[in-house]
């Protein structure tokens, strides 16, 4: 060590170096503990769904009496409905489903043997699916339709249809590659189409059988009767699923929520209990922040005569920060170190109850990373408070400086 | 900053508290006074004349006067903090009259201190002025246990121990006997003739004993 650190060290209190590191090791800890959680857990809420966003609800009108007597308009959703729904602060976009104006049939042929079913379409506009484009589109001319089906519909073929019919099980993969032969006519039986179906993917979410909104639009000019009537059932991508004002929102306005919410429910608690501990974990690091500012403020402030003389001598400005650059740098850098090492002993705890959840990994490195950035910041605050410091005392006057 | 300073130039500089004041008769306050460099200059004043005031001017400690003072061309009022560390690093070295010596570190320290600071040092010569000025055996003393002349003797040897231009003295040799005195103006003579720099000696009294200096009365 320098003749110069060895002057401006003089007065060092260990114990407030040690008080900073601990205060600032458990806020770290905390925050990055609760980030590794929160990313570990994830998988938990979001693995499921890999092809419609849990973000998004499916929301219909209830039916009543009325609309089985034949007033189709009652579960309608009329402009001023949508309007409404799109001024909420919690929705981000609303999408319309659009229904086939046709009659659809969907025959499959395997091995001899055949199944014909009649069948219907609908459309959601394509950004709500997480599909590639390349794998989600329709241009006509095109022979092949992407189709997606709910998961489900092949729960129900393979564990209760396939058995009592002694027909084979069928996988997703399988399933995918067997062509669909689609039928459509129109209401008058006058014009027809003749395509091929193929399985694009399956969804939790989305209760109906789903075709790229250029299909149906292709569809419905060819086939339909031309009136376009109002959506039944609206996709709404919310910011936070769970909120309670969406469930009052709902309930208020006789609507319903396709699919269970029970996960999107948990994920929004998880997210809160994360943010409130974040919010603590946040507070302490910031209470550190000050702690060490304060330390190493008073510090100099004792030292002031020393590093006055040494300015005097022509000491660089930087050269005299150094020494307490330093010991910032130490202290922030033992606690993420230390934080970071707790992180893997916390992680050891849960990580056996999560993985059976399915949960994700990578939160070590995320916990790890959101601590030493906030690390970063606590040491950069105070790098720049030494070097005002520094500064200050080169601008005393002797006088001041005695 | 160039290599060397040659000049320092006092134009109509004065201390601003001296501003509404009725000043005594000054060779220096409020006219054209210039050092040059190779010169040797002593500045006789009496107690509060300001001699500390053109001292901390000069070495950039304090701003408050009114006129200019200049570095060759370049006006002082112009200098950024680090063009500052780096006159006092190369080209003005100081000796103030509080010594600033710091007083936990040995004799030797406060001057190897130095030495860290404005580079290289030749420790021949350092312990050779050590020897000459009778301090040799309180070398690795804590300076704050050592007389008042004694550290005079240490303050005087740190403040050669730089490249300079010029090299201000403020009552150098006020708690020195006179044969102290001489022997520390031979050692000053000897190193501004070998840097070919000037010595600006302040005096309230009793001045250092360097061989014809130019005689200014502040």
């Amino acid at each position: 060590m320098g003749l110069i650190a060895k002057l401006l060290r003089k007065n060092t209190s260990p114990a407030r170096l040690v008080g900073f590191a601990l205060s600032n090791f458990i806020g770290l800890l905390i925050i990055g503990g609760a980030v590794m959680f929160y990313v570990d857990s994830r998988g938990i809420w979001d693995d499921d769904e890999s092809v419609i966003n849990t973000d998004f609800l499916v929301v219909n009108k209830k039916v009543t009496s009325a609309s089985t007597l034949g007033d189709r308009e009652s579960t309608r959703f009329s402009e001023s409905d949508v309007a409404d729904l799109k001024a909420q602060p919690w929705v981000r976009r609303v999408g319309e489903f659009s229904a086939s104006d046709f009659r659809v049939y969907a025959s499959v042929s395997q091995g001899g043997r055949g199944m014909e079913t009649a069948l219907f379409f609908e459309s959601v506009p394509d950004s709500f699916v997480d599909l590639p484009q390349s794998a989600w589109r329709f241009e006509p001319g095109q022979t092949v339709v992407p189709v997606m089906i709910p998961k489900d519909y092949l729960a129900l073929y393979n564990f209760g249809f396939a058995g009592s019919a002694g027909l084979p099980q069928l996988s997703e993969q399988l399933i995918s590659g067997i062509p669909l032969k689609l039928y459509m006519r129109s209401e008058d039986g006058r014009r027809t189409l003749q395509l091929e179906g193929r399985i694009a993917g399956f969804s939790n979410r989305l209760n109906t059988v789903l075709v790229p909104d250029a299909f149906m639009r292709y569809a419905n000019s060819e086939l339909g009767d031309g009136g376009h009537s109002a959506p039944s059932r609206l996709i709404v991508d919310v910011s936070s699923p769970g909120d309670v004002a969406i469930a009052d929102y709902l309930s208020s306005h006789g609507l319903e929520v396709a699919g269970d919410k029970s996960g999107s429910s948990a994920a929004y608690l998880l997210k809160v209990v994360v943010g409130i501990v974040m919010a603590v974990g946040g507070l302490i690091t910031l209470l550190s922040l000050f702690v060490l500012m304060l330390s190493v403020s008073l510090l100099m402030e004792k030292n002031r005569l020393v590093i006055h003389r040494l300015l005097m001598l022509g000491a660089p400005l930087r050269k005299v920060g150094a020494p307490y650059s330093s010991m910032i740098m130490l202290g922030c850098g033992a606690a993420w170190l230390l934080s970071a090492v707790a992180l893997v002993a916390l992680r050891s705890l849960y990580a056996g109850a999560l993985e059976g959840l399915g949960a994700s990994s990578g939160g070590m490195l995320w916990g790890a990373g959101v601590a030493g950035v906030l690390a970063l910041v606590v040491a950069a605050v105070n790098y720049v408070a030494v070097s005002r410091k520094v500064k200050s005392a080169w601008g005393l006057r002797i006088s001041d400086a005695e | 900053m160039t290599a060397h300073i040659e000049e320092i130039t006092l134009d109509s500089l004065l201390p601003r508290v001296f501003a509404r004041e009725e000043l005594p008769y000054s060779e220096v306050w409020r006219r054209k006074v210039s050092f040059r460099r190779g010169g040797r200059y002593l500045v006789e004043s009496a107690s509060g004349g300001g001699k500390s005031s053109l001292a901390a001017f000069i070495t950039g400690a304090r701003r408050d006067y009114e006129g200019k003072l200049l570095f060759d061309s370049r006006d002082a009022s112009t200098l950024s903090i680090a063009d500052w560390q780096e006159l006092r690093r190369s080209h003005i070295a100081y000796l103030p009259q509080e010594l600033s010596l710091f007083s936990e570190l040995s004799a030797i320290d406060n001057i190897m201190l130095k030495a860290e600071i404005c580079g290289d040092t030749d420790m021949d010569r350092v312990e050779s002025w050590m020897e000459r000025l009778g301090i040799t055996f309180r070398r690795d003393y804590p300076v704050g246990r050592l007389s008042i002349g004694q550290q005079q003797r240490v303050a005087l040897i740190r403040s050669l121990c730089q490249p300079f231009d010029f090299l201000l003295l403020d009552e150098p040799v006020s708690h020195l006997d006179e044969g102290n005195n001489r022997i520390a103006a031979r050692i000053v003579e000897e190193e501004t003739a070998r840097q070919g720099a000037a010595v600006i000696a302040f005096s309230v009294g009793n001045p250092i004993m360097i061989e014809n200096p130019e005689k200014l009365n502040l």
